[in-house]
């Protein structure tokens, strides 16, 4: 079997120019892969078709770009023209596009060429990727794990090496924490940065597409393709984008990075205490200053987050109410039975409990109590950042309180899960960017990441360190249980 | 029964006169068929985020403005939140918190008396989509979903139904020269609902909404009709309940719809889809400097000007009439006779062929000719007749067309020859004239007139008539 696909960006482009292979073998290895790996369950829809003939088309051209002819895997609540978008529910297990997301076009622009549709909690909602209608997806390091989520497909096929890209999303931790637990990068850009047009909302404040990939250098690619203002989205933004390999090899002396003390509180487990601190040394012995601060209400975000997203949720799943898409339950009696059944048969458990939960913060006196309340914290955490980013280059910390754990585990503990995103959620509190560089495994042999958080638009320089640090520690991120 | 105060509060919404709709680049105007202004936005698709079109925002700031409202300079939305099968995304995004205008007037004339009925807010939403029952099935027209549309509520001011149909009259106006909305009620694009209550004390009664009334003068009675069956069921001894009714057309009654549930519970909450636009001071100057020129300083240049009071009225009730007239204010002709040619012979041939004038032949710098040349006396309004359907359906000059109609402008000297000749044989009835008999004077007229075929000036051949007479 070829290996094209565990060959660096670079190595595969100078293949395809000097036409010693063509798109087509990418294409077929990861199939291969793929077909070879059926029980991750990281992809819901394959397009192999579409795949193989959207390679064939690119035999007649110029490889114009770096990620030319690049198998990418696209997170399953991205619209696809044409190729089925679930975002894992019941609600839309039929539902076929009629447009592209705007990072979706933006692939496509780079003659990237969509494999599949990844594997998902639920519309987001999760962090197991348990919720999917389309069963769990697996910890390539160790099958009887979770991968995380909600960007768990995502995640679980780029560890696995089945693609070297793929597309997730990040309302309160989704791409930053499987990326964690599956030991690859991923990258939640500061919100703005990349158009949500497309992407099935969960949180509209919070939602933000971003890379999912095997090492530093091929986020910042990825990311440089799917950036940019869309005239789609109102709230993407303006700022230039600028080319995030660039600082990417520099050296890091004289960097400032600050550690909170929440992020290396007892709720954090002690291996992972001891990656983060062995990795704050590494530092200070390269040069760079390391201090620990107080941000403020850090401690409470996965309390606003609740409120917030669950409320925002509950509106933007209302339009699931099978009258013009979707789902639609058998023989109605009249429309509020439509609904009513619709949405009881369409959505799974945890989808309903968030809009039931939602629903009751925003109604009534509640909007006040809970919703505006938690956007005036929210607002007072984002300034606290922005504080500490007056003084220091990046924050620091782990992603997650542990690593990945049991399929079955916590099962019947729904807000237990949150509790997974402890680490994480403040980072789409605040809007700014966060992302996962592997630092390491725990006795199991399973990854440990390291969080890096950056000052909003500045992916650059998170880069910079993320990539001095996968140097320094050059480890194997090949999962050996992958066939 | 005569001791019960009336309050009344007027909704309107209206629809705003944009090329494309509010949150989508979809068409907004008139369509021939369902469903086909219509994109994924419209539909509410999964993954669809809103854009701003704004247009919306000039034509709601100069709402804002008219309406004497002070304009929130931070503007944002909201989403109200419930399941209907014509809300496409299970919620509309509308603003709550920031109105785009807030604590307005428009002032009315009661009788003589001005009055102003206060404005509570004015804000920005989508409209819905359109449910049409077809075979006891609903149908879904998509083409109204996103449509813009500003909705005015009043402080509850209105104690009659004058005034309410004085004050949508006046709104109307307002809308309609500031170029916001059509307000076309038949057709939709303005919409009333409005609560009436009644009561014995100070305390305002129960308060009851009538909803989508067809018509201004339709609100009138609605108001008649519902304040008098309130005070009835009153007098009866009968507690009112808020609810919600329809005005029958058919019968002039107003007939329930639904009793209002408590606790409507629209969860509204910030759009997170849209940021918050500062709307700056010079922006906001540059929108009002933008706005045509309102009917109110339209009604006095036009008085100033000699127009008569019911030709005012008459030209302010249609726009396109008055804006036409508005391009020759500075051509310095006599803006009495241009109105009586617009509202007289005219708007006949413009109504009669249904034509837009510019279209026609009948340019402005005829248009400027043919005023002067009356205003001086040089052609009657007979000749005027005569020549008007050559004048907007041939491009001829003037000088030409009352050549073809063998009207030649006879100068003073031929009319003078004309004049003697009649007289000369008719030595008879100058004998009688200056024997006393005056009426012959006309009779002399008359001849001049029959021999000029109407081409001369009456005013010039009375001069001759009496200068040669007197001889």
């Amino acid at each position: 079997m070829s290996k094209y696909l565990d060959l660096s960006i670079n190595e595969i482009n100078n293949l395809l120019k000097s036409k010693e292979i063509k798109p087509i073998d990418l294409v077929t290895e990861a199939f291969e892969r793929i077909e070879n790996n059926a029980d991750l369950n990281a992809f819901i829809t394959l397009d192999k078709e579409g795949a193989l003939e959207k390679a064939k088309e690119l035999e007649n051209k110029e490889v114009d770009n770096l990620l030319f002819g690049m198998p990418i895997a696209i997170k399953d609540n991205i619209m696809t023209k044409d190729l089925r978008t679930t975002c894992a529910s019941h609600m839309l297990d039929n539902f076929i596009p009629i447009y592209n997301a705007t990072v979706v076009e933006k692939v496509l622009d780079k003659n990237m060429i969509i494999i599949g549709k990844c594997n998902m909690d639920e519309f987001a909602m999760g962090s197991t990727s348990r919720t999917s209608y389309f069963g769990t997806p697996h910890n390539p390091w160790d099958k009887t794990k979770i991968a995380g989520g909600s960007s768990g497909g995502s995640a679980s096929c780029v560890a696995a090496r089945l693609v070297p890209l793929a597309l997730g999303s990040d309302t309160g931790g989704s791409i930053r924490q499987p990326s964690s637990y599956c030991g690859i990068v991923g990258m939640k850009p500061t919100y703005g940065r990349v158009s949500r047009y497309g992407l099935v909302a969960f949180a509209s404040s919070l939602d933000q597409i971003g890379p999912m990939t095997r090492n530093v250098y091929d986020n910042a690619l990825l990311l440089n393709a799917i950036s940019g203002h869309d005239n789609n989205d109102l709230t993407s933004s303006y700022n230039e984008v600028e080319d995030y390999t660039r600082l990417i090899g520099k050296d890091i002396r004289g960097m400032k990075v600050a550690v909170p003390y929440f992020f290396m509180s007892d709720i954090v487990d002690k291996e992972i205490k001891n990656n983060v601190d062995d990795i704050i040394k590494l530092l200070q012995d390269n040069g760079a200053i390391v201090e620990y601060i107080d941000i403020d209400y850090i401690e409470n975000a996965v309390t606003l987050y609740q409120i917030i997203a669950m409320g925002e949720a509950s509106s933007n799943l209302a339009r699931f109410d099978g009258v013009r898409y979707g789902y639609s339950c058998d023989n109605p009696k009249n429309v509020d039975d439509l609904y009513k059944r619709t949405r009881q048969e369409g959505f799974g458990d945890e989808v309903k409990r968030r809009i039931m939960v939602g629903s009751y913060l925003l109604s009534g006196k509640n909007a006040t109590t809970y919703y505006n309340k938690a956007l005036q914290i929210r607002d007072d955490m984002r300034k606290s950042f922005k504080k500490a980013f007056e003084k220091y280059d990046l924050i620091i910390g782990p992603n997650t309180t542990t690593v990945a754990y049991n399929i079955n585990d916590n099962l019947d503990n729904p807000s237990q899960t949150f509790l997974d995103d402890i680490l994480v959620i403040p980072v789409n509190m605040a809007g700014l960017p966060g992302m996962n560089v592997p630092i390491g495994f725990n006795k199991d042999h399973l990854p440990i990441g390291l969080q890096i958080i950056g000052n909003s638009f500045e992916e650059a320089k998170m880069y910079q360190l993320a990539a001095f640090i996968e140097k320094k520690l050059n480890l194997d991120l090949m999962p050996k249980g992958v066939k | 029964m005569n001791d019960y105060k009336t309050t009344v509060g007027i909704e309107v919404h209206a629809e705003l006169k944009t090329n494309t709709k509010i949150f989508s680049s979809s068409c907004n105007g008139y369509a021939n068929m369902a469903n086909t202004h219509v994109n994924v936005v419209d539909l509410g698709y999964p993954g669809t985020l809103p854009t701003l079109n704004e247009e919306v925002i000039v034509k709601a700031i100069r709402a804002a403005y008219v309406l004497n409202c002070h304009i929130n300079e931070l503007m944002h939305f909201d989403r109200k939140n419930y399941f209907y099968p014509d809300l496409p995304k299970g919620y509309q995004i509308t603003q709550s918190r920031t109105p785009i205008g807030v604590d307005g007037y428009v002032e009315i004339d009661v009788d003589g008396v001005k009055k102003k009925i206060g404005i509570h807010d004015i804000h920005i939403e989508e409209d819905t989509c359109k449910s049409i029952h077809y075979n006891n099935s609903s149908l879904l027209d998509f083409n109204r979903a996103g449509v813009p549309l500003i909705e005015i509520v009043t402080k509850p001011d209105i104690s009659s139904s004058k005034e309410a149909v004085l004050y949508l009259e006046k709104l109307r106006e307002l809308l309609l020269y500031a170029d916001v909305s059509d307000c076309k009620i038949e057709e939709g694009s303005m919409r009333c609902d409005v609560n009436v209550s009644v009561s014995k004390t100070s305390n305002l009664g129960t308060k009851i909404e009538i909803k989508n009334i067809g018509s201004i003068s339709n609100v009138g009675l609605a108001i008649d009709m519902e304040t008098k069956r309130q005070i009835e069921l009153l007098e009866n001894d009968n507690i009112l309940h808020e609810e919600t009714r329809r005005f029958n057309e058919k019968n002039n009654t107003t007939v329930l719809m639904r009793v209002k549930e408590t606790g409507n519970d629209y969860r509204y909450f910030p759009e997170a889809d849209i940021p918050f636009v500062k709307l700056t001071p010079e922006y906001i100057n540059n929108i009002i400097k933008g706005i045509p020129m309102l009917s109110s300083q339209r009604r006095e240049i036009y008085l100033e000007r000699g127009i008569s009071d019911i030709n005012i009225n008459k030209i302010i009730q249609n726009r396109e009439l008055s804006d036409y007239l508005n391009r020759y204010l500075d051509k310095g002709i006599n803006l009495v006779i241009a109105s009586n040619l617009l509202l007289g012979d005219m708007a006949n041939y413009i109504n009669k062929n249904n034509v837009n004038i510019d279209d026609t032949c009948f340019n402005e710098s005829k248009f400027i000719e043919i005023v002067n040349l009356l205003d001086k006396g040089e052609i009657s309004s007979k000749i005027f007749k005569e020549i008007l359907v050559d004048l907007f359906e041939t491009n001829n000059d003037i000088k030409t067309l009352l050549e073809q109609h063998g009207i030649s402008k006879i100068s003073d000297n031929d009319l003078k020859k004309i004049i003697k000749n009649i007289i000369d044989n008719n030595q008879d009835n100058v004998l009688e004239y200056k024997n006393g008999n005056e009426r012959i004077f006309k009779y002399f007229v008359g001849q001049v007139m029959k021999e000029t075929k109407g081409s001369a000036d009456p005013v010039i051949i009375n001069k001759i008539l009496q200068e040669e007479l007197s001889k």
